[in-house]
């Protein structure tokens, strides 16, 4: 049996066209996703390369002042894009993936960094996980929308019916065979990545794979589900393309809007004005009140003062600039607390969404995610306080760029670091597919799947 | 070998059948004769198990069809009035197709010469099905029947679409088939052919049966007689 479905499901034009069309979408995507790691190797080279020349040509027309070098002189940081991001670019395509910075006022500069296209920004990148989440369930919805119909409406199904014991079973192998086609067709896109973009094989690739899998699962559920009310091949159509448009576009786009509403980030901006304003303002003020403000926050710097004779000393610049990041401080936070709180909806809705947990758990497994975002502007902020920890003193003491060596300053990065939950991926997928075959199941009992329709 | 009891069916108000008694044996050919809507289809699609009867009993075999069709469903084959198949299998890969649903399995060889015994050219055999005529497609649906060698078959106005050579071939394997001791009940329009095939004809109307009588005893010219004052 499961031979003669095999053949008539492949000899069918449509379903061969289908699977070659998401073949050469995943291709596609795999290019894309290749040039984006490209890019991103190429932003990175291109800085590190960058960094040691500024370096050398800032020292060799200095004066000797540390303290105006360091007005100038910047130092990157790298969020390090794993080769996985590839396959799933999320929030990297809007987030700068090297950020550089001086060790003045750290808020401002925060968001001054590296120019996007915003063409990129408005339509979104076809990565892999675009053709997973929006296509793969088109052309799973093709491939079983008439599964049961079909044979009613082309008048098999009688035929079918006096010739099993189980059309059940029956129903089961052709779901499974359709279920195997798009499934080989993800093994097949996933090995061509691994080769295409040198994707290690660590657990995090297979989390990605487990979670592509499963989404396919989920779909094709939902499919059989669909199937189980025995309504005609069009309203199956409708319903199941109602449920991608629900599933793709509605919820998500609702998540977004709840999301704005709930958690309003002004402080963006805010913190940068604030930042400006904080030191801005410090020209015209005593002196003092900023200096002990600096020395509040840095007792180890108490054995350097500022000359009372002088209008201007680094000293109080940098503690100027600090009073900046420290009034913005509030703001840089509540945004944080803001965009955590956006994320973590995010997660316990998508318990609920597949397609959305589908999203997001792609984006973590591939550490493209606003976690990973986050994460990464926390290192940002301990590298700014681990340069100011090292020039500071120097500074201070007025030590001379010439009698330091300035070759240990090369391009750092950041790797962010997080276990693969497991359950955290699964089980919303179990949960809801679960959740469909037992419903399916419920209608196949209890309605006439012995019926031929007439 | 086919038995209906007392079988009624309503569908809300309308009762499609009425207390019908059906009893045919093995070997029998029985001709169901009626207007459209009188309950021929109704009558087998009960046997099939596709319309569970609102009272009565249905065996096949001995063995009751209702609730559960599985069991006798073994013993049943069963010939639409259009045969539709799948398009994109060839004629035999059709028929090796539904014999294996049924938990068969036959070499090409044995496919073939059920085939030509349908009557089925030989050159139309490896072509795919979606480019056949009814009639073809009527061919394969007498080799699966064939092929399933069932003790009771079931047939809705098979003849309908076949060309007359085609139906006399088909009246033959008819009554080759009851030789070797299998119960055929029948429902057609064609009361010449009726007649001819069968060992005992049936009159419906309005879902029961209003007359009954053996083959032997009529005419072809008194059945149709018959036929058009009954209804």
């Amino acid at each position: 049996m499961i031979k003669y479905l095999f053949t008539d499901f492949y000899r069918s034009k449509a379903h061969s066209i289908g699977l070659l069309l998401l073949l050469v979408a995943g291709l596609v995507s795999l290019e894309i996703g290749s040039r984006f790691l490209e890019r991103a190797e190429r932003v990175s080279e291109k800085t590190a390369a960058h960094q040691a020349e500024s370096i050398q040509r800032n020292v060799s027309h200095s004066t000797g002042e540390l303290g105006l070098l360091m007005y100038y002189q910047r130092f990157g940081l790298e969020n390090e894009v794993p080769r996985l991001a590839g396959l799933s670019i999320g929030q990297r395509d809007i987030y700068p993936s090297v950020q550089s910075v001086n060790v003045r006022n750290l808020e401002e500069q925060r968001y001054s960094t590296d120019l996007m296209n915003p063409l990129f920004q408005l339509l979104g990148n076809m990565d892999f996980s675009f053709v997973l989440i929006y296509f793969f369930p088109l052309v799973i919805v093709a491939f079983g929308f008439n599964l049961v119909s079909e044979e009613r409406e082309g008048g098999t199904w009688s035929l079918v019916l006096s010739q099993t014991d189980s059309p059940m079973d029956f129903l089961r192998c052709k779901l499974a065979i359709r279920l195997l086609g798009v499934l080989a067709v993800l093994v097949l896109l996933l090995a061509v990545a691994v080769f295409y973009l040198d994707i290690p094989l660590d657990s995090f690739f297979w989390a990605f794979g487990v979670i592509a899998v499963a989404y396919v699962l989920f779909w094709f559920a939902l499919v059989w589900l669909v199937v189980s009310f025995q309504l005609s091949s069009n309203l199956n159509a409708q319903i199941l393309l109602a449920c991608w448009v629900f599933l793709n576009l509605i919820i998500p786009a609702g998540i977004n809007v709840v999301q704005r509403w709930a958690f309003p980030i002004p402080e963006a901006m805010t913190a940068v004005i604030e930042n400006r304003e904080g030191y801005h303002a410090q020209w015209d003020r005593e002196k003092e009140p900023t200096l002990e403000h600096f020395y509040s926050k840095y007792p180890q710097y108490g054995e350097f003062q500022h000359p009372k004779d002088q209008d201007f000393s680094w000293l109080w610049y940098f503690a100027m600039q600090q009073l900046g990041d420290d009034e913005a401080r509030k703001s840089v936070k509540e945004m944080r607390g803001k965009l955590e709180q956006r994320m973590e909806m995010a997660s316990k809705v998508s318990w609920l969404v597949p397609t959305v947990h589908t999203q997001l758990s792609l984006n973590s497994a591939s550490f493209s995610d606003m976690g990973n975002y986050l994460q990464y502007m926390g290192a940002l902020e301990d590298f700014h306080e681990a340069k100011k920890g090292y020039f500071f003193p120097l500074i201070f003491e007025e030590k001379s760029v010439f009698e330091m060596d300035w070759d240990g300053f090369a391009l750092e990065s950041f790797r962010d670091q997080h276990p693969v939950q497991w359950i955290g991926i699964l089980a919303p997928f179990i949960l809801s597919v679960l959740v469909l075959l037992l419903w399916a199941n419920r209608n196949y009992t209890k309605s006439g799947i012995y019926s031929n329709g007439k | 070998m086919i038995e209906a009891k007392q079988l009624s069916k309503s569908y809300g108000d309308h009762k499609a059948l009425k207390n019908l008694d059906i009893h045919i044996q093995a070997g029998e050919i029985f001709a169901l004769l009626g207007q459209n809507g009188a309950g021929k289809t109704t009558t087998i699609n009960c046997f099939l198990g596709f319309v569970k009867p609102s009272a009565g009993e249905v065996l096949i075999n001995g063995i009751p069809v209702n609730p559960d069709p599985k069991e006798s469903k073994k013993f049943l084959a069963y010939i639409p009035e259009t045969v539709m198949l799948y398009g994109n299998l060839s004629g035999i890969e059709n028929l090796a197709f539904f014999s294996s649903l049924a938990g068969q399995s036959y070499s090409t060889q044995e496919l073939r010469a059920f085939l030509s015994k349908s009557g089925l050219q030989e050159s139309a055999h490896d072509k795919r099905v979606g480019g056949y005529s009814k009639g073809m497609r009527q061919k394969v649906g007498i080799a699966i029947a064939l092929a399933k060698k069932a003790k009771a078959l079931f047939l809705d106005e098979p003849t309908s679409g076949l060309d007359p050579k085609a139906s006399n071939e088909f009246s033959e394997i008819l009554k080759e088939l009851a030789a070797q001791g299998t119960a055929i009940l029948m429902a057609t329009h064609d009361i010449f052919r009726a007649k001819e095939v069968a060992n005992r004809i049936g009159i419906m109307k309005e879902g029961q049966m209003v007359s009954l009588m053996s083959a032997s005893d009529i005419s072809a010219n008194e059945l149709e007689q018959l036929y058009l004052k009954t209804i």
